[in-house]
């Protein structure tokens, strides 16, 4: 004879229960640590705020740019934020966004217990997290977006992110419980590449030919806010009422794909998050490569890492999206006249192209024996997958300079200098890929995130560190008004000097002989 | 060995094709077991035997053909079907601050059963698990764990139990007790499937077996599948 089975709040009421009943921390344990967690972030928002009111301050007083800046902040802003919304959905789409633990898939999955029940706290904790996020993220551009913030403005921009970030949650929880997870992540990324590309087209056209400037966009309605609200509420809802149709294989692929990406983002991880995300089984390819024109293992290495970077459509629309970053921080009205603002954008743009150059590198990294399979030494194997990065970071520099450099008087030698940062930027590459693990089994320290090991933070930094310091001469250009001649011969020495050195930091610690 | 009256098929497979992305990993499988059946799966490693049994339940979608419980295509979205089939396959996690007899004790409850404490108690008993039930998992050993997870198939009702390779991590005098325990349950009426490499183990319980390969799929009978465990 049965009882009543539980239903799926109850089975998440008696877990929380039997959990909390263990707990090692008082109620003013937690406590503190809220309070602590509140402080960290009040003085983060407070930080970037001022930060950002400084670029604006520094953006009204600036004097004659460098480039030819033809948009609008206002358009700018907006590019970005499509860019944001296009990396949120495509994390949301990897992730699930609705997944299970482990444990969960094992001892709640298989009980009766309806799945909406089971899986509704997950999507509130979810939603919660990425409304959280986007808000404290919201913050400080609403309040440095104007001279005399008021409570009003920043009331309708925080409940107008609140609202979309949750309906895109919402909306990819729909697509998830209609089957069609994974979908939604190409379509993201293709419009983010594709409003990229023609922003940037459009700006170097206007600059190049001297047409009308882009108008303004107009300012925040307030009806945004609301009309952000009211589209979260029915596709949350929706997306409840859908969690019935979940399948237990597919929340335990989208759990362990969470946790694995989870504790690589808690380690400063960005190799292991970047294969988190990517983790799926990849399409088998339309046409099978015969490498017909390849007659030694020097010249196997490149095709090899060739074909697999063309296989990867993500990191060739990445490679776009390097491009247009510094292109369209230089085309800014007033960002444009700002060395450091368009430094900066250089140095994001063309770490996004070393990353997607370092594809191939990374998956031989993963696996060595690929490495052991030619006959080649541990200089000259890791030389010849330094070629395919190079010729892709030149290619994105190159071509940066040359968009930045057009309708102003010099854009061969931008050309050339952004050109001449290509060795570091490609030794770099190299270097993210092929860093070493992180070493859990010596001495950690504790940090906000949980116990790291000592040294994590510089491991998150190999790799872009050689990218930063070859590209100082650039800086030097952009605050002396201009590439120069000898600029360019400096950055070019520069560059080769530390791309070769980086390199063989990579080739000994790989344990081969530079 | 069994005592069913009931010759309904629980279990119906035509011309299953499991695998992934596309690629089959074994031959077409056709199979039908009843209440109060053992059927045991038998195979090389890597043969398709743990494909298999996930397609089974639910867990993966088949390439190709069917597969029925009870006469509807199995769908293990649906309550009903969790409440009818129990598995233990290779998927063993637990909560980490839930000890093993609030695990079952959460099985139990979550399947509506009648004074779940004494039925947790009894199965802690048979597992032998009783001075270690309230330990947390990480407290387990290896083989503690995968008692309480097998536990966790006999705290609850089900008129199908799948299982992948039971006998994985026991030491002989457990995997004797479980052989003998999946037995009563299978003349109780209970459908069983299940993997296996243990060649007693599969004598002490399976009426029939199915041999998994890339080439073919073949029914043998138990007798003789344990002699062809040694040879694959």
């Amino acid at each position: 004879m049965l009882e009543a089975e539980l239903s799926g709040a109850q089975v998440r009421r008696f877990t929380r229960r039997a959990t909390a009943a263990r707990a090692d921390t008082t109620l003013a344990e937690r406590l503190g640590d809220l309070w602590a967690n509140l402080v960290t972030i009040a003085i983060g928002v407070g930080v970037l705020a001022g930060a950002l009111s400084s670029v604006r301050e520094s953006m009204a007083l600036a004097g004659a740019p460098a480039t030819v800046p033809v948009l609008p902040a206002g358009v700018t802003v907006a590019i970005a934020a499509v860019l944001a919304i296009a990396g949120l959905v495509v994390c949301l789409d990897r992730l699930g966004p609705v997944s299970s633990t482990p444990a969960a898939a094992a001892w709640w999955l298989p009980l009766p217990a309806g799945r909406g029940g089971l899986l509704r706290g997950e999507l509130a904790r979810i939603t919660s997290a990425v409304v959280g996020t986007a808000v404290v993220l919201s913050l400080p551009l609403a309040l440095a977006l104007t001279d005399a913030p008021s409570v009003l403005g920043v009331a309708v921009v925080l409940a107008g992110t609140a609202g979309s970030a949750a309906a895109l949650v919402g909306a990819a929880a729909v697509n998830q419980t209609r089957g069609r997870s994974g979908r939604l992540a190409p379509l993201a990324g293709a419009v983010a590449v594709g409003v990229a590309v023609v922003a940037v087209a459009a700006c170097t056209a206007l600059a190049v030919t001297g047409g009308a400037d882009v108008p303004a966009l107009p300012s925040v309605p307030a009806g945004w806010a609301l009309a952000a609200l009211g589209a979260a509420v029915p596709l949350v809802v929706v997306a409840v009422a859908g969690l019935d149709r979940l399948g237990a294989a597919q929340l335990r692929a989208a759990g362990a794909t969470a946790q694995y990406a989870a504790a690589s983002a808690v380690s400063l991880d960005t190799r292991e998050l970047g294969r988190a995300l990517t983790a799926r089984r990849p399409r088998a390819p339309r046409r099978a490569r015969r490498f017909g024109r390849v007659s030694g293992a020097w010249q196997a290495v490149v095709a090899g890492d060739r074909a697999a970077l063309s296989r990867s459509p993500w990191h060739v629309g990445q490679a776009l999206v390097a491009v247009a970053v510094p292109v369209l921080v230089a085309r800014t009205d007033g960002l444009g006249a700002l060395p450091l603002a368009v430094w900066g954008a250089c140095l994001v743009g063309w770490s996004l192209a070393a990353v997607a150059a370092g594809h191939p590198a990374r998956q031989a990294q993963a696996l060595p024996a690929l490495d052991r399979l030619l006959p080649l030494s541990t200089p000259g194997v890791t030389v010849a997958r330094a070629v395919v990065p190079l010729v892709l970071v030149t290619t994105v520099t190159a071509l940066t300079g040359l968009l930045v450099g057009l309708a102003g008087d010099t854009p061969l030698l931008w050309t050339g200098l952004c050109a001449a940062t290509a060795p570091a930027w490609a030794a770099a590459s190299l270097r993210g890929a092929f860093r070493p693990e992180m070493d859990w089994a010596g001495p950690v320290v504790s940090t906000p995130m949980g116990v790291l090991p000592v040294g994590a933070g510089a491991g998150f930094v190999q790799g872009v560190d050689v990218g930063v310091l070859g590209s100082l001469p650039v800086a030097a250009a952009l605050v002396t008004g201009g590439p120069t001649p000898v600029l360019l011969a400096v950055q070019l020495l520069w560059s080769v000097l530390l791309g070769a050195g980086a390199l063989a930091l990579v080739v000994r610690r790989r344990g081969g002989r530079s | 060995m069994t005592n069913t009256t009931d010759r309904t098929p629980l279990l119906r497979a035509e011309g299953l094709e499991v695998g992934y992305a596309g690629e089959p990993v074994c031959a077409p499988v056709d199979l039908v077991v009843e209440p109060g059946r053992a059927l045991g799966v038998v195979g090389a490693n890597g043969a398709g035997k743990s494909t298999l049994l996930q397609t089974l339940v639910g867990l993966l979608e088949p390439l190709g053909g069917t597969v029925e419980f009870d006469g509807r295509e199995v769908d293990e979205r649906q309550a009903d079907f969790r409440r009818d089939v129990a598995c233990v396959l290779d998927d063993e996690a637990f909560f980490p601050s839930l000890t093993g007899r609030e695990h079952l004790l959460l099985t139990a409850r979550g399947h509506g059963v009648t004074d779940p404490e004494s039925v947790v108690a009894a199965e802690v008993a048979e597992f032998g698990l009783a001075e270690r039930a309230d330990a947390l998992p990480s407290q387990l050993s290896s083989g503690q764990r995968r008692r309480l997870a097998l536990a966790a198939v006999f705290v609850r009702p089900a008129r199908l139990v799948v299982l992948d390779e039971p006998e994985r991590r026991l030491d002989a005098g457990m995997r004797a007790r479980l052989a003998q325990r999946l037995a009563r349950h299978r003349d109780d009426g209970v459908a069983i499937v299940f993997a296996c490499h243990d060649a007693d183990f599969l004598r002490a319980v399976a009426d029939d077996v199915l041999l998994v390969d890339e080439e073919e799929t073949r029914r043998l009978a138990p007798e003789v599948a344990a002699d062809v465990l040694p040879t694959l």
